[in-house]
């Protein structure tokens, strides 16, 4: 029943819950490896017959060449660089501006009356659509990816800190006032911790929305970037860098979630002990 | 204080404040001269952008075009998603083949198919739609499949009790108890057929659509028209959470409420 932490609003586009396919016991095991395998190897032998031209379909043998020569060139890692680059910078921006904005319209009836309903209009709008207003104003260059990525970043972030905040029972509040703490301490050492769980939620969340939305921002204008490097390989007809794109783009957001539900585990260990 | 904010129309007030701050900074940044005046738009020049759009037809093709394909997509996607999950739960032999594919697959982000799709299919109406299927499939499989795997064994019991053919099992049981997930998987793929269309349809721009408008007035520099592009599309969302929620709450009605 403690299902307080869910963002109200949010839940709606919120992602997928843990996956619930997981194999059960030792048999499983091997078939869980043994049929991407076998599809590989059907894959493999499918482009080996000649079926499919290489303009349609090539052999994941080709793929993984492709990664490789890529990858001792330097250019993957220019490529994945970058976008980790704008990631960073602008989860950073857009998390310290979720946390204070969202904090604040928890604590602050007054701000919360002030700001929610256009923070609440702003939200309806899919990240995807203030693509081309940004690009007006910021130009296609560096300042508007980050940008992007500190706004997929924020609203998410925003609503959970909030629903963290209200989610704090009010006797603890009223604990602290009868020990008279002071503003900073009742922020570190009520707000923070009871709110940790909550907010963790909510950046992976957003972690793994900023990544989508600057993967398709790539896509659109950039010199840089895994959304680059394919929207290249497509323009210039070359499926094995398209390929790799998607192999690498999946395995990024496939560790950025892993990594952020790793935290998250941790960091809420106490609720249960 | 606090009482004056218990007032609902001093709230609505009080809300009101920020936009209209914001408005004003807006209209006089952009009528003054100077180099941003370039990229905003005043406030006027965006009602007869709406105005302009409204009356030729535009803006209600968009809209249609729009809703369209996110309906449309989210109808195939979801159902293939549902129906896909739902096999995987009954079939352990159908999970342990497809299940570790698919959950490599969904690792992809949606949008990183678009280049892939665009290769195979041509940057067409067609292409957007399989992107926006794609986009709707994965949260609807996902969610099925927990909601049919895991119903708790006692209602299972009850049914094996009243000896339950498979099919009973199934209609009685299994789905009445997977719902909530399932509607849950069936709202994230709602959305994100939504994000999937207005995506696919402003890196593509095949076909008509509110993307379409965006990325052409973004070519053209016409900050009216992204303007009340993005408004519609505000709303439009807007109004499919509320049905959501509604839906929600009609079909679930038999659950206990959660806090």
């Amino acid at each position: 029943m403690a299902s307080r932490a869910v963002p109200a609003v949010g839940s709606t586009l919120g992602t997928a819950p843990a996956p619930g396919i997981k194999a059960a016991g030792d048999r499983s095991r091997w078939s869980a490896v043994a049929a991407p395998l076998s599809l590989l190897a059907a894959w493999q032998l499918a482009c080996m017959s000649g079926v499919f031209p290489s303009q349609v379909l090539v052999p994941p043998s080709e793929v993984v060449r492709t990664l490789w020569q890529m990858a001792a060139s330097g250019e993957l890692r220019m490529h994945v660089g970058d976008s980790l680059y704008r990631l960073t910078i602008g989860f950073v921006i857009g998390g310290f501006a979720g946390l204070a904005f969202g904090a604040t319209i928890a604590l602050s009836r007054l701000a919360e009356a002030a700001f929610s309903p256009l923070f609440l209009t702003l939200w309806q709008v899919p990240v995807i659509a203030f693509v081309p207003t940004m690009v007006l104003f910021l130009g296609i260059n560096e300042p508007f990816k980050i940008a992007v990525v500190a706004i997929a970043a924020f609203f998410p972030i925003a609503l959970a800190t909030f629903d963290g905040v209200r989610g704090v029972p009010k006797a603890w509040f009223e604990v602290a006032k009868v020990y008279r703490t002071r503003l900073p301490d009742l922020v570190w050492r009520i707000l923070v911790p009871a709110t940790i769980p909550s907010v963790l939620t909510g950046l992976r969340i957003s972690l793994t929305r900023a990544w989508i939305v600057l993967v398709a921002a790539e896509l659109l204008a950039a010199d840089s970037g895994i959304g680059q490097m394919m929207e290249m390989g497509r323009q210039l007809f070359q499926l094995d860098v398209v390929l790799a794109g998607v192999v690498v783009s999946g395995l990024i957001g496939f560790a950025l979630d892993r990594g952020a539900r790793e935290i998250e585990r941790r960091a809420s260990k106490w609720r249960t002990a | 204080m606090n009482r004056l904010l218990a007032n609902r129309s001093i709230r609505l007030v009080i809300g009101l404040v920020a936009p209209a701050i914001l408005l004003a900074w807006w209209q006089w940044f952009a009528t003054t001269p100077g180099a941003s005046a370039v990229a905003l738009a005043p406030l006027g020049s965006v009602g007869s952008a709406f105005l302009e759009l409204a009356n030729n037809g535009t803006l209600l093709g968009d809209i249609t075009a729009t809703l369209g394909r996110a309906f449309t997509g989210f109808a195939i996607g979801a159902s293939l998603g549902v129906a896909t999950g739902t096999a995987m739960a009954v079939l352990p032999l159908l999970n342990r083949v497809l299940g570790p594919l698919l959950n490599g697959l969904r690792q992809v982000p949606m949008i990183g198919w678009l280049p892939l799709i665009g290769l195979w299919f041509g940057t067409g109406e067609g292409s957007e739609l399989i992107v926006v299927c794609l986009g709707a499939f994965f949260p609807a499989m996902l969610n099925t499949h927990a909601g049919v795997a895991n119903v708790e064994q006692r209602y299972l019991d009850v049914g094996e009790i009243f000896r339950f053919t498979a099919t009973q099992r199934f209609v009685r049981i299994l789905l009445p108890a997977a719902m909530p997930l399932i509607l849950t998987g069936l709202t994230q793929s709602l959305a994100f057929a939504w994000i999937g269309t207005l995506a696919s349809e402003l890196l593509m721009g095949a076909g008509g659509g509110l993307g379409v408008t965006l990325q052409t007035a973004q070519i053209q520099q016409r900050l009216d028209v992204i303007l009340v592009t993005v408004a519609i599309t505000a709303v439009l969302g807007f109004a499919i959470n509320q049905i959501i929620a509604r839906v929600r709450r009609e079909v679930l009605r038999w659950q206990p409420v959660q806090y």
